[in-house]
């Protein structure tokens, strides 16, 4: 047998066997691409963000517009409380400046231009109740909390933006002198807090 | 048949201003006269009518001054002293001037067990002190307006930024009176309104009527006014 025929022989022989396989592969081609669209690749990040952003689809456009929302509302309110939280604020002043830190003011802002202002006063283990009195609530006493029993009594007070007068009540006893306060006013031959809530003060 | 119409005219009117009060967050004159009867009061016509004018003006604190007379009626102080407070009150408001700090300020009086007499003591000179701000911000050339009004002079300011320069210019004074500071101390009366001025630059005042006030006014002019309150 030559070898022109020899490869005739193993062409004709292979086709034969291919024939005889495929409907075996059709039916395995058909499973493998079944399966595929059930099961959807995992993609790299890059992949994932270039199918992301292809422009063919409208929505994945919507995607990307919803992911950017969400996004741009995280960094609103990372930078609204940015310059809340960082080194500076009254709130780190109270806890490195005075050892008996008595009264916090921690405005939260909101959309009706209110700050929910959080009036913070530890008191001895043995006190029955904390309040706040202030020209924003004609002087009548708003009660502090101490859920925890920790001692630490608080409470928050939607205030606007202005300057404001207070003193605490512990157990009875005015409290006058606020070591966070902008000022102190003498009213009635006794002290009165002052703090400024909004962009002029360091309520703010 | 005509009388029931008429009964019936007169429940829709009634229904009616009761809404439209109700929706300006307005309190009936009715319920102060109430409360004044409950002090009593002497003269509760002239107390009434300048409360009725009061309501009439941007940022009249009607509610805060129902709760002070309520507080007032429930005072075990003779009815004399409460009476005398609550005409300080009328005389300012008549005279046009802002009294939301003086009724606040009676609120944290009576909070703090201070007798009327004497937070009527306080508060007349509180109001001294606003009416010759006034009229210290009028020899400067600076001019309160009616809402609305057309502002014919540079220095026109409308009524309620104006009043809020009245009040915190003469809070501070007042503040530092108390304390025991001297009207003598000019500079230091001008650094206590510069201070509160500029705290609320932007915030409750506006930029350019805290700037206009600096401008114009000089330590020589606290003087004068706390002098003139005082007096």
């Amino acid at each position: 047998m030559t070898h022109d025929e020899l490869d005739v022989l193993l062409q004709d022989t292979l086709k034969a066997e291919v024939a005889a396989s495929a409907d075996r592969l059709i039916d395995l081609e058909a499973r493998i691409i079944e399966e595929l669209g059930e099961r959807r690749p995992r993609l790299r990040w890059d992949q994932w963000l270039r199918q992301l952003i292809a422009p063919t689809s409208g929505a994945r456009l919507g995607q990307v517009a919803v992911i950017g929302a969400t996004a741009a509302i995280f960094l609103f309110i990372g930078l609204s409380l940015s310059d809340r939280t960082l080194p500076g604020s009254s709130l780190d002043r109270a806890f490195s400046e005075s050892d008996t830190p008595q009264v916090a003011l921690m405005p939260l802002g909101s959309a009706d231009h209110t700050q929910g202002v959080v009036f913070v006063w530890p008191a001895p283990p043995d006190a029955k109740a904390v309040a706040v009195v202030g020209d924003f609530n004609g002087w009548e006493g708003t009660d502090l909390s101490d859920a925890d029993g920790d001692g630490i009594w608080t409470a928050s007070i939607p205030l606007a933006p202005g300057r404001y007068e207070y003193a605490f009540i512990v157990d009875g006893q005015w409290k006058g002198q606020d070591p966070l306060a902008d000022e102190y006013i003498q009213s009635f031959g006794a002290f009165s807090s002052v703090r400024y809530i909004g962009r002029g003060g360091d309520g703010a | 048949m005509i009388a029931r119409r008429m009964r019936r005219c007169l429940i829709v009117v009634a229904l009616v201003s009761m809404l439209a009060l109700t929706a300006s967050g307005q309190i009936p004159l009715a319920e102060f006269e109430q409360a004044l009867h409950s002090i009593p009061v002497s003269n509760p016509e002239f107390i009434l009518s300048s409360i009725e004018w009061g309501m009439t003006q941007p940022d009249f604190p009607a509610l805060e001054l129902l709760r002070l007379i309520d507080r007032l009626a429930g005072h075990p102080a003779p009815s004399f002293e409460k009476e005398a407070l609550l005409l300080v009150l009328a005389h300012a408001s008549g005279d046009g001037l802002p009294i939301e700090g003086l009724v606040s300020k009676a609120l944290e009086g009576l909070a703090r067990n201070v007798s009327p007499q004497a937070i009527e003591q306080g508060l007349s000179v509180r109001m001294n002190l606003l009416a010759e701000t006034r009229d210290l911000l009028y020899s400067k050339g600076i001019f309160s307006a009616p809402a609305g009004s057309p502002q014919t002079v540079a220095a026109t300011i409308p009524m309620e930024r104006f009043n809020q320069l009245l009040i915190h210019i003469s809070e501070p004074i007042g503040d530092f009176l108390e304390g025991g500071g001297s009207p003598f101390d000019g500079h230091v009366l001008y650094q206590e309104v510069r201070n509160r001025l500029t705290q609320l630059q932007g915030v409750t005042l506006l930029p350019e009527d805290v700037e206009l006030v600096l401008d114009r006014i000089e330590p020589s002019d606290l003087t004068q006014v706390a002098l003139a309150a005082v007096s």
